[in-house]
């Protein structure tokens, strides 16, 4: 199992391309959808605490699942494996750059890797979109939460225009959807 | 300053700023103030190009931006420390969080929160997508839109690991760096 969970996170370390959020997409597809070791709603939740935790997501993800599949030492696991193909790719590029300076092939691989990044988060904003907007299972006008539909409208305005930091936006978001529907 | 204090403050540095804060971007910033403009180990340049490598290579930007800057301070030792350093803070963070969660989220009032925080997550995913967007289409080519419906597809609609596709990535990029080059010399 440790084993196992070191594998599955060094292989989210090596495709995390794009940054932080992108690298969500990546855990998504392969805690998920591959190995299903939680729901699409339960990743919902662990991206909220991502947000309201300090440290770069790709950590506090791994020590959370990996915490969840083999407690502590499933936590350290899942954070070395994560870091382990960063750190290696890193230091491979520091050498590069201090014999070569630059590398116009490394920015070439870099641009097709962040178009494939790209495709990532769209299919993930697709899963997470549905998971949150409808209740229940499938998507169908019946089942469609339109204050959570309406807020996600609204706070990607908000985000795109005043580019404020997201977290505000998600506790904003969090404290509407628990005073309306507490007092209705 | 001696090689200890040095580390010390490589270490003291990316543990409170991993501590504190929740951007990559954030945590470099932190350390260009300290060691460009206060210790002045390296120049504005050098670290801006550190920050490029960092965000080049996959992974944490933090982890990454820390392998770099502590092997330029005090070579495979800084890195460890640095990464060290940016590591521990989030994984006690989390393994206490982790703890807590199912106490927190069986409350009905917290997963309300939670829920609503939901919509925030779909909004920053949509946004990170144009922001992406609009960074690798900026050239005017059809080229990324190829390579970004290729892989949509991929992704979405075949079970193959995303590893292969990586590594079609990593072989369009070499392809292309090679026509270009060409044509240049031409």
């Amino acid at each position: 199992m440790l084993l196992e969970i070191f594998f599955v996170f060094m292989k989210i370390g090596a495709l995390a391309f794009g940054g932080a959020y992108a690298s969500i997409a990546v855990v998504e597809k392969q805690v998920v959808e591959v190995a299903k070791w939680m729901s699409y709603s339960e990743f919902s939740n662990l991206i909220a605490i991502d947000e309201l935790t300090p440290g770069p997501i790709i950590i506090n993800s791994a020590t959370f699942i990996g915490m969840r599949m083999g407690g502590i030492p499933g936590a350290i696991i899942a954070t070395l494996g994560a870091i382990t193909p960063p750190i290696i790719i890193t230091a491979l590029l520091l050498f590069l750059y201090r014999k070569y300076r630059e590398i116009k092939i490394v920015s070439e691989i870099l641009f097709a890797l962040k178009c494939m990044a790209l495709a990532m988060v769209i299919s993930t904003f697709i899963s997470i979109g549905v998971a949150t907007i409808f209740t229940g299972s499938g998507a169908m006008i019946s089942n469609t939460d339109y204050l959570l539909l309406m807020m996600s409208l609204a706070s990607f305005f908000i985000l795109r225009k005043y580019k404020i930091n997201p977290l505000y936006i998600m506790l904003v978001c969090g404290v509407i959807n628990l005073a309306i529907k507490t007092l209705l | 300053m001696n090689k200890a204090q040095k580390l010390w403050l490589l270490f003291k540095t990316t543990f409170i700023s991993s501590t504190t804060a929740n951007s990559g971007y954030a945590i470099l910033s932190v350390m260009k103030n300290l060691f460009v403009e206060k210790y002045k180990w390296f120049n504005e340049d050098e670290m801006n190009d550190y920050i490029g490598l960092a965000q080049s290579a996959p992974g944490p930007m933090a982890v990454n931006g820390a392998v770099i800057i502590g092997y330029q301070i005090n070579g495979i030792f800084g890195s460890i420390v640095a990464v060290m350093g940016i590591v521990i803070p989030p994984i006690i963070i989390m393994i206490l969080v982790t703890v807590f969660y199912q106490y927190i989220v069986s409350n009905e009032y917290v997963r309300l929160f939670m829920e609503g925080m939901e919509a925030g997550v779909c909004a920053l995913l949509l946004d990170v997508i144009i922001g992406l967007f609009v960074n690798v289409t900026k050239d005017k080519s059809i080229y990324p839109y190829i390579l970004i419906i290729i892989s949509f597809i991929y992704i979405k609609f075949t079970h193959f690991s995303i590893f292969y596709l990586a590594l079609a990535c990593v072989v369009a990029g070499v392809v292309k760096s090679l026509l270009t080059t060409r044509k240049v010399r031409k």
